[in-house]
């Protein structure tokens, strides 16, 4: 079932995974008071891919570390520096880090960028196209591009509406997508003033439903809480290319905790976490324009089956390897932190 | 202020080794006395030049403990006692000092008649560099001297490993080795109680690793050993006799019965024996379940595990077989190892750490043509795979073991250059204790602040329970007054007329003399009489005296009156009084230095 199979336990569950590099990651504890922000170095094993055998070095390495004030909801690298950006959850505002050289460990605060509005629920999203640029917002009305080091305020996104946002993230240089929680889509060009796109929310298979989004290489995957999935091209969002019917508890959804993902390195896969201790893998080639039930093609569950705690086990957060197409990193609300290379059995 | 001082010492900042000086109460104490298996050279030994530059460490140390016997920890031990020179006591748990030798003899082995090193310790220097060991059980406090306690705490990582308290007085130092906080198939988790040591002393690579699951790497080598005995291979697996064998025998065993395999797994009986000889020594230093199972049949009645004959290397079709040396270097282990390796179904999986010269640590760096004796050439086809078992505490578990011994301070040795910051940070707060670094040859010195204990006398006791008040509280502080004295290494509080009589000293009484002039034109005994009255309206509350015999008394001060020779209304009044009413005395010089109130008659 798995190539690679790496299993950890940290002090604190985190609910960010975010790349620093393509052998490190950041995560983040998500208490109510103090909480670490680490940089992990991955095994060398799993990166040892001709002399694997020769390899025994299967920990993470705590490379970096820095404490945060409050919980970290959302943590984003800035490509081409060693800065990353978090919010709390509990405002709009930013906090900047800068991960420490060769000559430290610590992950220091180095600086803040307001957000349009200062108190709002849910927090803000973050997205980072080039270095030194941040597109950051909690609702579709405060969506913002700002200049990370002067703090000068380049774009603004006007709508009418303020629809909480539930993704963020660029589709080109320029151009990005704004997910809102209603299913509402916004497409933007930053260089342009112009309005943006608003394509509306799928009809919903089961009454009021929050959506989830994810874009990659043209095209888009909106998720409910229903676990309707719904497949569209970029440029041509009101129409769908295909439907499914996920396989998830959908009754013990955690807003705070859904992630769907497109994979970077692999056709047509989408990875869906958050409805349980498990994280699955969809095939979307195989879906039709008709609704229908589909079954993962993998279900990674050894967070809820290694879990030493009474409570229900969530998975939290996880994200994709930018390159090595079946390997995943999933975090759970125990603290566990999962790598895994996984084996398309269908493909044997 | 009292400091206690901690060397790591080194030659380089590599960590790979481990010796540690610690200086408390006057005592000079070294922990561990690894070897560098990195180097070939002098930077493989520590830098003992640190303590003296030539001549024997004898004088200078007051013990050694070793806490396991992996060599990082011990290899330079025979190479300390015997060739720098050291004669005191070497502390270690009693199947460290078992199996110490064995490990060091193979080493030495290696190292000489493979390598061809000149400058090593011999066989000989081992034998008697054990003699000048004495054993530790665990929890039992050791005298070393009248001063110096030693006491061993349970580590898990390996048989017979120890974490160690070292006591001067009330100041103390734990030192912990490798240790490891989650139990395994064969060995308990460490242990240790709330002994508050002002110095907790660890390795910083606990802190920044955050390990696989032990069920990760489990699933990774029964998988290994599983898809070559699928494909018909056999799988050499070379252990030492203890430790690691015992706790992948168990697992192999466990899935052999799970997924009903069939395919033979060996034990060479030299193994057997061995092992089973040490356990039953050790039974003690092992876990719960494996104390059961013991009782109730031999360490390696399995139902899938045979003994091995060296004619079964040649059989054919799949098999497992676990032979020793460890390292390939020689033995059984070799000779199977040549049998097989040709054949690229079969597998070796090398459970640990392969000295640099071994057969083990060529294959380990992807060697894959061997020199063998005669010129002969050897060709690995077989699969190579290198897997850690060894049981170590990582960042999760550091934490938890300060949080059972609750030290003063922390104190991470470390090899790396890198300033580990927020390491410090984390522990500093999340203790609020300090946390020390020193980077190899470096020291770090902790000011302690022992409390001292002191026997109080009866008598005083019962004076300070006589006066009242409300009953001691441990923690109020409560002002007495007593003598501290000193009489053979003990210290006594008791009251001053003890003290005395105890030292045979002398009490001396100490009275001040004080003259002040007074003008009143009144003859002498008049105006004592006035300085009477004046007295005894201002000092109500006093016990004032006018004596028959031409003074007046105010508490046991005394005043006398004389008049100048020259002038008889210059009165020079004589004030004289004890240490013990220095307060009255000074008091009284000021109040007639003004001089009498005219109102009085």
């Amino acid at each position: 079932m798995y190539k690679d199979l790496h299993v950890y336990q940290l002090e604190h569950p985190t609910q960010v995974i975010e790349w620093t590099s393509g052998r490190t990651v950041c995560v983040a504890g998500y208490s109510s008071s103090k909480n670490e922000i680490l940089e992990l170095h991955l095994p060398l094993k799993l990166f040892a891919d001709e002399n694997k055998g020769l390899c025994a070095e299967r920990d993470f390495k705590v490379v970096h570390g820095g404490f945060a004030e409050g919980p970290v909801c959302c943590l984003r690298h800035v490509p081409g520096t060693r800065c990353v950006v978090t919010n709390d959850g509990l405002s709009s505002d930013l906090q900047v880090w800068t991960v420490g050289g060769d000559d430290s460990d610590v992950i220091r605060r180095t600086g803040s960028v307001k957000g349009r509005r200062s108190v709002s629920e849910g927090g803000s999203r973050i997205a980072a196209p080039l270095s030194s640029q941040l597109l950051h917002g909690a609702r579709s009305s405060d969506v913002q591009l700002t200049q990370l080091t002067s703090g000068q305020i380049l774009y603004t996104l006007e709508t009418d509406s303020a629809d909480p946002l539930s993704s963020l993230q660029f589709v080109s240089d320029t151009v990005f997508l704004a997910g809102c929680c209603n299913g509402n889509v916004y497409i933007a060009d930053t260089r342009t003033s112009a309005a943006p796109q608003l394509s509306p929310g799928p009809a919903a298979w089961g009454g009021s439903v929050l959506w989830w989004t994810d874009a990659s290489a043209g095209r888009v995957i909106r998720l409910s809480s229903s676990g309707q999935a719904v497949v569209s091209d970029l440029r041509d969002l009101g129409e769908a290319v295909s439907w499914a019917q996920l396989d998830v508890q959908s009754h013990r959804c955690n807003p705070d905790d859904v992630r769907v993902s497109w994979a970077p390195a692999l056709d047509n896969c989408i990875a869906v976490s958050g409805f349980s201790g498990a994280v699955q893998i969809y095939k979307t080639s195989v879906w039709g324009t008709e609704r229908q039930d589909v079954q993962p093609l993998f279900e990674h569950r050894g967070h809820a089956v290694s879990s030493q705690s009474d409570d229900d086990v969530f998975v939290t957060a996880h994200v994709w390897h930018p390159e090595r197409p079946r390997t995943l990193l999933s975090a759970a609300s125990d603290g566990s932190v999962h790598v895994w290379d996984w084996v398309d059995q269908s493909e044997l | 202020m009292p400091e206690i001082k901690v060397t790591p010492l080194g030659a380089g900042q590599d960590v790979g080794r481990s010796c540690i000086l610690v200086s408390i109460g006057g005592k000079n104490i070294m922990l561990d006395c690894g070897m560098h298996m990195g180097y070939n050279d002098d930077r493989r030994f520590p830098d003992f030049s640190y303590i003296t530059q030539n001549g024997r460490l004898t004088e200078f140390l007051d013990c050694v403990i070793i806490s396991h016997f992996h060599l990082d920890h011990c290899g330079a031990l025979p190479f300390m006692s015997e060739m720098v020179g050291y004669d005191g006591p070497i502390y270690m748990t009693h199947p460290t000092k078992a199996i110490c030798p064995i490990l060091l003899e193979d080493f030495r082995k290696i190292t000489v008649d493979k390598k061809g090193e000149t400058n090593f310790f011999t066989s000989q220097m081992i034998k008697d560099c054990m003699k000048k060991v004495v054993p530790l059980n665990l929890h039992q406090t050791v005298q070393v001297d009248d001063e110096l306690e030693i006491k061993a705490y349970y580590a898990g990582h390996v048989l017979g490993a120890a974490m160690v308290q070292i006591k001067v007085g009330s100041e103390s130092v734990v030192y912990t080795g490798d240790y490891n906080m989650t139990p395994d198939r064969h060995l308990g988790a460490a242990w240790i109680d709330k002994c508050r040591p002002d110095i907790l002393i660890s390795e910083s690579t606990y802190a920044t690793t955050i390990r696989d699951s032990k069920r990760c790497r489990e699933r990774d080598f029964l998988k290994k050993v599983h898809e070559s005995i699928e494909r018909g291979g056999k799988v050499l697996i070379p252990v030492f006799a203890l430790g690691r064998a015992q706790e992948l025998c168990i697992l192999l065993e466990t899935f052999w019965e799970r997924m009903n395999l069939k395919a033979p797994i060996y034990f060479s009986t030299g193994l057997t024996e061995k092992a089973n000889h040490y356990y039953k020594l050790f039974i003690t230093w092992t876990n719960q379940k494996i104390r059961k199972t013991f009782v109730q049949r031999n360490m390696f009645e399995f139902k899938h595990i045979k003994a091995f004959d060296r004619s079964y290397a040649d059989n054919p079709g799949p098999m497992v077989v676990f032979a020793t040396p460890g390292m390939l270097h020689a033995g059984q282990s070799l000779q199977i190892f040549k049998k097989w390796a040709g054949n690229e179904k079969n597998m070796v999986i090398m459970p640990g750490y392969c000295v640099q010269g071994t057969i083990g640590h060529k294959i380990l760096n992807g060697q894959r043509k061997l020199e063998m004796e005669g010129r002969s050439t050897l060709d690995v086809k077989l699969q190579v795979e290198y897997m850690s078992f060894s049981a170590h505490a990582d960042a999760k578990g550091i934490m938890q073991l300060i949080r059972m011994a609750e030290p003063r301070n922390m104190l991470l040795v470390h090899g790396e250059a890198v300033k580990m910051e927020f390491l410090k940070g984390k522990i500093e707060q999340e203790f609020s204790i300090d946390c020390h670094m020193p980077a190899n040859g470096e020291t770090a010195t902790v000011t302690t602040n022992p409390s001292v204990p002191v026997d109080i006398s009866l008598n005083l006791l019962k004076r300070e329970m006589a006066l009242g008040g409300p009953l001691p509280d441990p923690k109020k502080p409560r002002t007495m007054h007593g003598t501290l004295i000193m009489k053979e290494n003990s210290l006594k509080l008791v009251s001053s007329e003890q003290a005395l009589k105890e030292l045979g000293l002398n009490e001396h009484q100490l009275r001040f003399t004080c003259r002040v002039q007074l003008q009143d034109p009144h003859s002498d005994p008049d105006t004592l009489n006035r300085i009477y009255t004046h007295l005894k309206s201002v000092l109500k509350g006093y016990t004032i005296q006018h004596l028959p015999d031409g003074t007046v008394m105010v508490e046991s001060i005394v005043i006398k009156v004389s008049s100048s020779a020259e002038d008889t209304s210059t009165k020079v009044l004589l004030l004289s009084w004890s240490y013990q009413d220095e307060d009255l005395g000074s008091f009284l010089s000021t109040l007639l230095k003004k001089g009498l109130p005219s109102g009085l008659c």
